[in-house]
């Protein structure tokens, strides 16, 4: 028999904050180890996507009007953030389910909520890059100079938060791959198409601007806009709000679906 | 030094009871569905105990109870202290389970994979890294040490999948199906793995259909059938009850009928052309002749006639034989 005894079963159960970093720091590279075949592409594909509403839209006019390549521009990189962790995270987790590895995935011995932070953290550092080249390349078409300032960063931070915490919880929570398909797909058009992220609300008509205004995908642009511009967005207390509000609502569905056990 | 510490480690924990007890375990779906109905075991250290049973008899419900992915509707599963229904974390990093399915390491080099699994389930970076390349070498992967999971065959993947999960093992290890395209060399490598886990202190429940192979190589087993514990023992207590009994196998012509049946022939279990029944050993000579009139009518090709088999037992237990499980 060859000498491989291996270590002896464990007498404690970990607990605390080394467990949760060492978790943490280990799910995060197994996450980006099982994306390295297609991290590359999905990034690229990202730019593209950023790229194309930056620039498709100026299609639409003769001369795009300042204000309307401002909006558009600033609204990008809300698209760039929570697309890969609204839309992509959940079809993951679906295709875990189909190719029945899922169970193997639960099993493995993390805290929930290092799970879900080493999710959030590839799926920011997944969107970053196209958000960057989005708004270089808006500068560049438009001319704008983007007034950058610090609230960037919680803006930055909360969508992406906001945006994968929701589509964590929708992936878990969702019994069947093929429903979480098409809720993906529905959020796709519903979300990119009829809220105001690339155009003012003010466009819509009344009761859609109203129902929007209790959704977060507008207000994720406001607080972006916030970050990027000088006095072109308002009620941004309120915007911050109803974006950490939708933030907890996916805690809330995530800690149900992962603790469920039915 | 470190001889002396991992040396009172272990009689530490030999002293400690770190038993694994299901008691009266019931899970209900949708209000009627019973999938386990009071079942009760307990598995010692270093036991390899089987969990044999027809698909859908309720082993899977059961599993995913013992690693925390269920909750019973009723009843307690306990590891030594731990009480693995109130604690699901601790069930996750006490329990290491390979599932059937294919393990999700496409993108993986299978170093990487075996490391990666090891440092996620708590073990330092040294230990996991010296571990890993024990196994590797213990199982004959080296080969494909460096190779991407998509690479590879599917019985190389599984030694990847077993590796996993025994890198860094918890107290009880739960293998589904572990030798599922295994080719016949590194299968018994697999084995001893296996029950060097085991005599290291883990608890071992081996989950499967092939009951040829659990008979050579569990302490005891369980069988479930329709979500209840039928038998459970050693493979030799439980052949016990079919002692002075022979295999009577009968292989008929394809899409030939089942012919009528003797009086002394036990209950019969028919697997595509196979007939397959015992008999008492006095009645040998009235068997051979039976059959052999079966084959001189054109009904049946050939038979066999050998010694009862755990598969005798399972057949009576359960109505199934292994082989028609998919």
């Amino acid at each position: 028999m060859t000498a491989c005894a291996g270590p002896l079963p464990p007498v404690t159960v970990r607990r605390g904050v080394a467990y949760w970093a060492g978790s943490y720091r280990a799910l995060t590279r197994w996450h980006l180890a099982s994306l390295r075949m297609w991290l590359m592409l999905l990034t690229v594909v990202q730019i593209m996507t950023g790229a194309g509403f930056v620039l498709g839209f100026a299609l639409f006019f003769d001369h795009i009007p300042a204000s309307a390549a401002l909006f558009v521009s600033t609204g990008v990189p809300v698209i760039n953030l929570v697309v890969v962790g609204l839309i992509m995270g959940p079809q993951l987790v679906a295709q875990q389910k189909l190719q029945q590895s899922y169970d193997f995935v639960r099993s493995l011995p993390v805290p929930q909520t290092s799970a879900a932070a080493a999710w959030y953290t590839v799926c920011l550092l997944a969107g970053l890059p196209a958000v960057v080249v989005s708004l270089l390349i808006a500068e560049a078409r438009y001319g704008i100079s983007f007034a950058v300032s610090p609230a960037i960063v919680p803006a930055v931070l909360l969508v992406a938060f906001t945006g994968t915490i929701i589509g964590y919880g929708l992936g878990h929570a969702v019994p069947n791959p093929m429903v979480t398909t098409l809720v993906t797909e529905l959020l796709i058009f519903a979300a990119f198409g009829f809220t105001p992220i690339l155009y003012p609300s003010w466009q819509l008509p009344g009761w859609l601007a109203t129902l929007n205004w209790w959704f977060p995908f507008g207000h994720m642009a406001v607080i972006v806009r916030a970050g990027l511009t000088s006095g072109m967005a308002t009620g941004i207390a309120s915007s911050y709000l109803i974006v950490a509000a939708w933030g907890v609502i996916g805690v809330a569905l995530s800690a149900w679906a992962l603790g469920r056990r039915a | 030094m470190a001889v002396s510490i991992e040396a009172a480690q272990a009689d530490e924990q030999a002293a400690a009871d770190w038993s694994f007890r299901a008691v009266s375990v019931t899970k209900v779906y949708g209000g009627t569905l019973r999938a386990n109905d009071a079942i009760t075991l307990s598995v010692r250290p270093g036991e390899v105990y089987g969990l044999l049973g027809p698909n859908g008899a309720g082993k899977t419900t059961l599993v995913k109870q013992v690693i925390g992915l269920l909750k019973p509707t009723s009843g307690q599963i306990r590891l030594g202290p731990f009480d693995l229904v109130a604690d699901p974390d601790a069930a996750r990093q006490l329990c290491s389970y390979l599932p059937q399915a294919p393990m999700p390491i496409d993108s993986f080099r299978v170093r990487e994979a075996i490391e990666l699994t090891g440092r996620i389930r708590g073990g330092d970076r040294g230990a996991v890294r010296r571990r890993a390349g024990e196994l590797i070498e213990a199982l004959d992967i080296g080969e494909w040490e460096n190779t991407m999971g998509q690479r590879l065959s599917g019985g190389i993947k599984r030694l990847v999948g077993f590796s996993m999960v025994t890198v860094w093992p918890g107290r009880v290890v739960i293998l589904d199906e572990p030798t599922n395209d295994v080719d016949p060399l590194r299968r018994r490598l697999l084995w001893e793995q296996i029950r060097l886990l085991a005599q290291r202190g883990c608890a071992v429940f081996l989950v499967t259909h092939n009951v040829m192979e659990a008979e050579k190589s569990v302490d005891r087993l369980a069988v479930i059938s329709a979500g209840r514990l039928i038998a459970e023992g050693t493979p030799s207590s439980l052949k016990a009850e079919d002692r002075g009994h022979l295999r009577l196998q009968v292989m008929l012509v394809p899409e030939a009928a089942t012919p009528p049946l003797p009086p002394w022939v036990g209950q019969p279990v028919r697997v595509g052309h196979n007939l397959i029944t015992t008999i008492d050993e006095a009645d040998a000579a009235h068997g051979i002749s039976w059959a052999t009139d079966l084959i001189g009518a054109g009904v049946a090709e050939e038979y066999a006639l050998g010694a009862t088999t755990l598969e005798d037992v399972y057949i009576r237990l359960t109505g199934h034989t292994s082989a028609d499980e998919g």
